[in-house]
């Protein structure tokens, strides 16, 4: 807090500076002594006041903090100690910001028993506890469509059925989420490099980088990003505190942020928080690249397809028939 | 290793007949787990034969039977007064609460519990008894290809570490033996709809 006071009267007597040589060089110009600020007095003025609101609302170090690709191991610590002490004080608990790297050897795949999902929702509340998202305004990573029996058209699907029971009678539950594509749309067209896929396949995003532009989410043929409109909440008491730097740590307002297969629990070898939570056992998880894994014998030996496959963009997430 | 695996095995069978004397079911506390993680890779890695199969270990929570009704031997011991009774009948006189639904009218009680030892299953072909912590070897029996996926992590659940240890669940905990068509459950809320202009202050906002 103190370093903000300081850096703010810093850059308001520079600006106060550069005011009045502005002034004092234009006075032999003008015939009369000006009273209204001139435009380029008017400029610095507007510069350093619209810095010293951007430098209001974060820290001088969050506001120059590095890429998260290009930091280094020390810049990273320092960074996480800053968010840790960040929470600690809005959320009154002790976090833990990972930042654990890909595991070697490991590419990420999903699968989802299409047959099997009933469409009970389990899933999504599960993710939104795990990932700390937003209550209200709302986020979920999650879409459960509902189709009709015999159809698969996007326009014609229900994510608000609300019946007392399913799974219902002449319907089927799709759940979609960030497909983890391979051939990413996302993040090509991020024109400040903010989001990225990682070795192990998983599609992140560094929060304190992004602009908030949406242009990812424009490219998303699976409307798997979304967008903080206002500030996140969080109940305190229902905070996942285990978080990881490229995933469920708490987020700002006007960033975008995505499913990332729960990075803070793979990455440490666990199952993502959706794959626990269905009572159905509908939803596998596992590496791509180890030929005796689940999902390496379900794209082996079961009927699989992947969302939107003409698009190119080469999913990750599988769907697939188990009969 | 194939030695090893037999000499277990003999192990195995010389043991089970004391196991059994020894009395209660399992005899594991709620939520132990059961098997190891070598024999659960062991397990994995080899497609084995029936032979295999049957001393393949699949660490599962323990769901344990009611109090009330174990030990089976307390009742269907051969020294009780409750003969074994092949035929089918409508109402029994326990178990009321029992509704039999599985498998039509083909399927009966001591098709899968065992006449002779009710605090097993039907033994397998070999005359291996089977503990109920392990129905899955009686299930597979019937449900071949569907034990053959569950075996493999593609049917049902697991939850642990992808890369790890992990947990089964068995079969019957998520299918009722005794009528396992999976019980519709209630759905969590629908998301929010978006607020549009057309349904300012209407209650439908917040749906």
């Amino acid at each position: 807090m103190s370093n903000d006071i300081k850096v703010q009267s810093e850059s308001s007597t520079i600006d106060d500076q550069t005011a009045t040589k502005a002034e004092a060089r234009e006075e032999p110009n003008s015939p009369l002594p000006t009273a209204r600020p001139t435009r380029r007095s008017f400029l610095a003025g507007a510069a350093g006041l619209l810095g010293m609101m951007a430098l209001g609302s974060c820290s001088w170090q969050e506001f120059f903090q590095q890429h998260y690709q290009r930091m280094t191991a020390k810049e990273i610590d320092e960074v996480v100690e800053r968010l840790k002490a960040q929470y600690r004080e809005k959320y009154g608990q002790d976090f833990v910001v990972g930042t654990e790297g890909p595991i070697d050897g490991t590419l990420f795949g999903y699968a989802l028993d299409i047959q099997r999902c009933i469409g009970c929702r389990r899933c999504v509340y599960a993710c939104v506890n795990e990932n700390n998202l937003s209550r209200d305004p709302q986020i979920q990573y999650i879409r459960v469509l509902r189709f009709k029996d015999g159809t698969m058209d996007f326009e014609e699907s229900e994510i608000y059925y609300n019946p007392d029971d399913v799974p219902e009678e002449g319907y089927y539950y799709m759940p979609v989420q960030c497909q983890h594509c391979a051939n990413a749309p996302c993040t090509k067209v991020c024109p400040v490099r903010a989001t990225w896929t990682e070795p192990d396949g998983l599609v992140v995003v560094d929060y304190n980088w992004c602009i908030g532009c949406r242009y990812c989410m424009a490219a998303c043929p699976y409307q798997g990003r979304w967008f903080n409109w206002g500030d996140p909440s969080v109940p305190k008491d229902e905070i996942t505190t285990q978080t990881h730097y490229l995933g469920n740590r708490p987020r700002m307002r006007n960033v975008v942020e995505k499913c990332t297969f729960c990075i803070q629990r793979v990455r440490v070898g666990k199952y993502p928080a959706c794959v626990e939570a269905c009572p159905v056992g509908a939803r596998k998880f596992g590496n791509l690249l180890d030929p005796d894994s689940e999902i390496s014998r379900i794209i082996r030996t079961k009927r699989v397809f992947r969302l939107k496959s003409e698009l190119n963009t080469q999913p990750k997430f599988y769907y697939f028939f188990a009969t | 290793m194939n030695q090893s695996l037999r000499m277990f095995g003999i192990a195995l069978v010389a043991l089970l007949p004391a196991l059994a004397t020894i009395g209660p079911i399992g005899a594991s506390e709620p939520g132990t787990m059961i098997g190891t993680p070598t024999s659960l890779d062991e397990g994995l890695s080899t497609h084995g034969s029936e032979g295999k199969l049957a001393q393949q270990e699949f660490p599962v929570p323990y769901k344990p039977l009611p109090k009330t009704i174990t030990p089976c031997r307390a009742c269907h011991g051969p020294e009780k007064d409750f003969p074994v009774d092949f035929t089918r009948r409508e109402s029994l006189l326990v178990h009321r609460n029992i509704q039999l639904n599985h498998g039509g009218v083909r399927v009966w009680c001591l098709d899968c519990h065992d006449p002779e030892d009710r605090n097993h299953l039907l033994s397998l072909s070999d005359r291996k008894p089977i503990p109920f912590d392990k129905s899955y070897l009686l299930c597979g029996k019937c449900h071949g290809t569907k034990f053959r996926d569950w075996r493999e992590g593609i049917h049902g659940k697991r939850i642990g570490y992808w890369n790890g240890v992990k947990t089964y669940y068995l079969c019957v905990n998520c299918h009722d033996p005794h009528s396992p068509k999976y019980k519709p459950i209630e759905p969590m809320p629908p998301p929010k709809k978006p607020h549009t202009p057309q349904e300012k202050g209407s209650a439908e906002r917040t749906l």
